[in-house]
């Protein structure tokens, strides 16, 4: 069965079609959330709002269990599916990088687009802004081409990496997704309690 | 706190608790029933051993033999290059790298053909394509290609250059018996193109 | 679970946990029918890489990362599932926007400690670090950190924990920027 477009069930400019409207459902949802609004989103690193914790958490857990399920059930074959390469280096460095630019820009990419959908100038400076890194990266991406495929561990899984079964890893993660609920509850109640104004745009 | 949060907490630790404790499940690719029943009846999956013994000679590397006799009888004899897969261990995850590769088409052979015919029918219903098996199996080889009875003279050139074949293809299995292959050597597989135009014909 | 009573001016936004499992599903979909998932900053580096390839084509075929994402048929990079995938979150948000009533003029949103050009500059940044880690990070917070992760891939994982990690780690020292 799935997945459709690789095995070419659906083909032609259908994809594109659908690519157009998998991204109106993506932006409406980001939107309708509350991710257009920068402080919203920081307010994760702060402890006054944790929507972004919440959304992300949630929808990875029941991505993956449903993923999951479906292969149980043989309607996605899950060796069709993208997994993400490893490349340890380069995506420590990564996920460093954009864990800064998070906390002082606010958004991240998805999200930005949904502001500028809804005109906030901030979100197009940090759209453009995203244009001009990946710009940075791809003119000096010479310097450090070694750096970007070193340590590569390939389309590892989690699993494999540990050694458990996909289903374990999945349990664990909702275990902890849940008790991250329960807990940024907690401290969200207590921060907001010091916090009388806080306005929203 | 709010009741439903509890409820969809519940749940979302049932449904992956859920994932652990179903039992396994494999989902082959499977053929459908009429595809199968039609591809069955066809004669075009047999290759006769006059063939398998020209692509050995020539070292065909589009050809996979694989011997689903069991591991003994393939310790005592085995033909040149032969993975062995056990008809039981056929569908074992062990193995499935040595199927469905692209542009390799395998050759299944036991002592007849009735146990690579069950080979045949259990890889094409797991959706493996390019199947094949070695008519009259092992008994059938060593009755045209080791022992090959010469044809009366009044018969005619064909057969005699047939025989001439199973002749030489019987020094090359026999007399210039070559070193067994070592275990490295029996997966790797080199793409070239394939030759055309087997002269060779006939058999059990 | 409301801890907002004492919240002035808050606006309509959905309940978060019914928004991440309309998100789970429709990522769960998007694997379903692509087999991978959502992204936003391919589409980043597909535009940028048309552009440089306008402007100055020799230098973007020496220079091996423009070289990788330039069709050998001569077919526009821009002709992409994640491009389409990207102006559809533009329609989206809108959309959404316009339905809850944010969809208003243009304004900057910033905490009342710090100037609107603070704010632009501090975003700008932002921007600018987002668009090279991506890069490194092989996809964004969609591309990796979510749909990597719930695709259960190694790389996926750490990019969600540096990102969120060090988020924290440096929170404190941009404070001032939002609270």
């Amino acid at each position: 069965m799935g997945p459709l477009i690789p095995q070419g069930i659906i083909t032609g400019q259908w994809d594109f079609v659908i690519a157009l409207l998998i991204g109106a459902a993506f932006g409406f949802i980001l939107e309708a959330s509350g991710f257009s609004s920068s402080r919203n989103i920081v307010g994760v690193f702060y402890g006054y709002n944790f929507v972004v914790l919440r959304v992300f958490f949630t929808a990875m857990i029941v991505a993956m269990v449903g993923l999951l399920f479906f292969s149980y059930f043989g309607w996605i074959d899950l060796n069709l599916v993208f997994v993400l390469p490893t490349y340890v280096n380069a995506m420590l460095l990564g996920g460093f990088i954009m864990g800064l630019g998070f906390v002082i820009g606010g958004f991240c990419p998805g999200t930005s687009y949904t502001a500028v959908a809804i005109g906030k100038i901030d979100g197009m400076v940090f759209t453009v802004g995203t244009f001009i890194g990946v710009l940075i990266f791809s003119e000096a991406f010479p310097l450090f081409e070694n750096f970007y495929t070193a340590n590569n561990l390939g389309g590892i899984t989690i699993g494999e990496m540990f050694s458990v079964t996909n289903e374990v890893v999945a349990f664990i993660f909702v275990l902890m997704a849940i008790v991250a609920f329960y807990v940024t509850w907690l401290i969200e109640k207590k921060v907001r309690k010091n916090m009388t104004e806080y306005k929203f745009e | 706190m709010n009741r439903n949060y509890i409820f969809l907490a519940t749940l979302m630790i049932l449904l992956a608790a859920g994932l652990l404790i179903l039992p396994e499940r494999h989902n082959y690719q499977q053929i459908k029933p009429e595809d199968l029943m039609w591809d069955i009846v066809q004669t075009q999956r047999y290759v006769t051993t006059d063939q398998v013994a020209q692509m050995i000679i020539e070292g065909d590397p589009t050809l996979e033999l694989i011997d689903v006799r069991s591991a003994k009888e393939f310790e005592s004899f085995s033909l040149t290059n032969t993975i062995n897969i056990p008809l039981d261990s056929l569908m074992s995850p062990n193995y499935s790298d040595y199927l469905g590769i692209e542009d390799i088409n395998v050759v299944f052979y036991s002592n007849d053909d009735i146990k690579a015919d069950q080979a045949w029918v259990i890889a094409k219903r797991m959706g493996y394509n390019s199947l094949y098996v070695m008519d009259g199996g092992l008994n059938c080889w060593i009755k045209t290609i080791i022992k090959p009875i010469e044809p009366p003279e009044t018969a005619s050139l064909s057969e005699h250059d047939l025989y001439q074949f199973r002749k030489g293809a019987s020094v090359y299995f026999t007399g210039a018996k070559i070193a067994a292959p070592d275990e490295n050597n029996k997966a790797s597989v080199k793409i070239v193109r394939r030759k055309k135009g087997a002269a060779v014909a006939g058999g059990c | 679970m409301n801890a907002n009573s004492n919240m002035k001016n808050q606006p309509k936004y959905i309940n978060p946990y019914f928004g991440g499992i309309l998100l789970g599903i429709l990522l769960l979909a998007t694997f379903y029918l692509a087999g991978r998932g959502l992204s936003a900053t391919g589409a980043v580096k597909l535009s940028v890489v048309t552009i440089m390839d306008k402007i100055a084509p020799v230098h973007t075929e020496n220079n091996t990362f423009y070289s990788r994402f330039i069709p050998e048929d001569g077919s526009s990079p821009m002709f992409n599932w994640l491009v389409f995938a990207a102006i559809g979150t533009l329609f989206g948000g809108m959309l959404s926007g316009a339905i809850f009533g944010r969809l208003k003029k243009l304004r900057i949103e910033h905490s009342p400690k710090i100037s609107a050009r603070t704010r632009l500059i501090a975003a700008g940044i932002g921007g600018i670090l987002f668009g090279i880690g991506s890069q490194f990070g092989r996809g964004c917070s969609s591309g990796a950190a979510l749909s990597g992760t719930a695709s259960l891939s190694l790389g996926g994982l750490i990019v969600m924990a540096l990102m969120f990690g060090i988020g924290y780690v440096f929170a404190y020292f941009f404070r001032k920027l939002w609270i």
